[in-house]
């Protein structure tokens, strides 16, 4: 109850508990790379540019490429820990 | 009540408003409200993306008074809630999606009836208190607890009158078939919720066909526009005749499996038509569920890619009118339960 | 808009992950990340639309973008 309204305020707050970013590499080189493909327009070149390019100018090793089912849905847990078993960092896209 | 307070405009200013007043939520019209259920008021529903704010039965209640619901419906909203929530459905990537689409709920057997759900003439506009407010506060819910309200979450571009509220009944009293649920393999007598992520409608007029093979294309031909996704897609779509066209059907012998059947076979474009406009990408159409050859022009896409993915009702009143409508690419799956009242 | 979810996820399992999106989810994005509890979570925003671009186009786009990513996975 809202107080002193005299009526419920149901208004929804948001109540996440905080969640710490992981810590980063100095740097990419020798790294490997996931880019997680969402299969909207487009995220496939994205993806695989960027890739290609970090491989080129950062020294990243190597790509893991993976294409969820749908793009409005969050990628199974499967396919998120099948990368986050194989790579260093991450990249998801294309949001939207 | 604080004097300090307009209640309507406290509520009205909400970022969660639909932008009607809403009925107060009062303890005392919560609990009236919650007179509706059986159930323990503190039961979980579920948690409503991308908020994920929990839906409980309380809650529930809550957005249920809130939208102008008699208490006798909040079993149907429970259900709804409930039902809406399952994977296939993906509520989640509505909230968020550029398109307007919106759960329409489709309400058969006894109880919706009993309360008043409409399926006759205007059933899909206003003048229906069941109709408008169980479809409302599925609205509300996904606004407040979902926090699916556009330039928050919410990408849709134009939104689309249906997110107000989509809820109706088939119209049983001029109805020459079996219901959408009994279609589905429920009897009668049960009480089934059907749900499918669509489009507000666009009509097929014809007062012209009085055989059906007419009257089907001209259907048909509503059911394969260019900027839908359906052509694009796996995708939904809700065809509800009205009596009139339906009894052209089933006068001439034409069961409603035979009108289901006939309309996924000839709802659909050729290649050169689909390159022309809209959202045609060769990549789109060789994922789709079945076999397609996109280089051919002369090859023919359905519109309806899966029987199922067809939800064909009979509602409305009298008159030379069928309704289309047209489905997400969201990959999103009707789904449907038998619920309590 | 999962990417969003799909960054989340690898970072609770301790992996750096940042998201690309275009300028027309922006707002959606920060929605998102707040409500996962990343509240200013960092990701690369291009333009908008994209959709309707040429494959060569696209990759010139993207190649202006590759060092903010970057900048985003390492310290």
């Amino acid at each position: 109850m809202a107080e002193g309204l005299g009526f419920v305020d149901p208004t929804a707050g948001g109540s996440a508990a905080v969640i710490q970013m992981a810590a980063r590499p100095a740097d990419l080189s020798g790294k490997v790379v996931g880019l997680l493909d969402n299969t909207k327009e487009q995220a496939d070149i994205i993806l695989q540019t960027v890739g290609d390019a970090l491989c080129e100018r950062f020294g990243v090793e190597r790509l893991v490429i993976r294409r969820k089912e749908h793009y409005s849905k969050p990628a199974t847990l499967e396919i998120i820990n099948e990368m986050a078993d194989q790579v260093d960092v991450a990249i998801a896209g294309l949001g939207g | 009540m604080n004097e300090q307070v307009d209640e309507f405009e406290f509520f009205l200013e909400k970022e969660w408003s639909d932008g009607f007043p809403v009925v107060t939520p009062t303890e005392e019209r919560i609990a009236r409200m919650l007179t509706g259920t059986a159930r323990d008021h503190d039961d979980v529903i579920g948690p409503i993306p991308p908020a994920m704010e929990v839906a409980t039965v309380r809650s529930v209640a809550v957005h249920a008074l809130m939208a102008g619901c008699r208490p006798e419906y909040l079993p149907v909203v429970i259900a709804a809630t409930e039902l809406m929530l399952r994977d296939e459905f993906n509520v989640n990537g509505v909230q968020g999606t550029m398109h307007g689409v919106a759960p329409m709920m489709i309400v058969n057997g006894p109880y919706a009836a009993d309360i008043g759900i409409h399926g006759g003439n205007g059933c899909m506009g206003p003048g229906f208190r069941a109709n408008a407010t169980v479809g409302r506060a599925i609205r509300l819910i996904l606004m407040n607890l979902g926090a699916g309200i556009p330039g928050v979450s919410s990408m849709t571009i134009f939104g689309m009158p249906s997110r107000f509220t989509y809820c109706l009944a088939e119209n049983m009293e001029d109805h020459p078939w079996e219901s959408l649920s009994v279609s589905k393999g429920y009897s009668g007598d049960e009480n089934v919720i059907t749900m499918a992520m669509v489009e507000s409608p666009r009509f097929c007029f014809d007062d012209v066909s009085n055989e059906p093979i007419r009257l089907m294309n001209g259907i048909a031909d509503t059911m394969v526009a260019m900027g839908s996704w359906n052509m694009h897609t796996r995708s939904d779509m809700v065809v509800a005749m009205g009596p009139q066209h339906a009894a052209i059907c089933a006068n001439s012998g034409m069961s409603r499996a035979d009108v289901h059947s006939r309309l996924c076979e000839i709802a659909g474009r050729k290649v050169r038509d689909l390159k022309n406009g809209g959202n045609w990408r060769r990549e789109r159409a060789l994922a789709f569920p079945i076999e397609v050859d996109p280089d051919n022009d002369d090859f023919f896409i359905p519109a309806i890619k899966n029987p199922e993915d067809l939800q064909l009702i009979v509602a409305g009143g009298w008159g030379p009118c069928t309704a289309v409508c047209h489905g997400w690419s969201g990959g999103s799956r009707a789904v449907h339960a038998s619920y309590r009242a | 808009m999962c990417s969003v979810y799909d960054t989340v996820e690898f970072e609770k399992l301790g992996i750096p992950s940042t998201t690309i999106i275009t300028s027309a989810f922006k707002k959606a994005a920060d929605f998102q990340f707040r409500g996962k509890g990343m509240q200013g979570h960092p990701y690369v925003v291009l333009p908008h639309p994209v959709s309707n671009f040429q494959p060569a186009q696209m990759r010139e786009l993207t190649l202006q973008y590759v060092d903010e990513v970057a900048s985003h996975l390492k310290s």
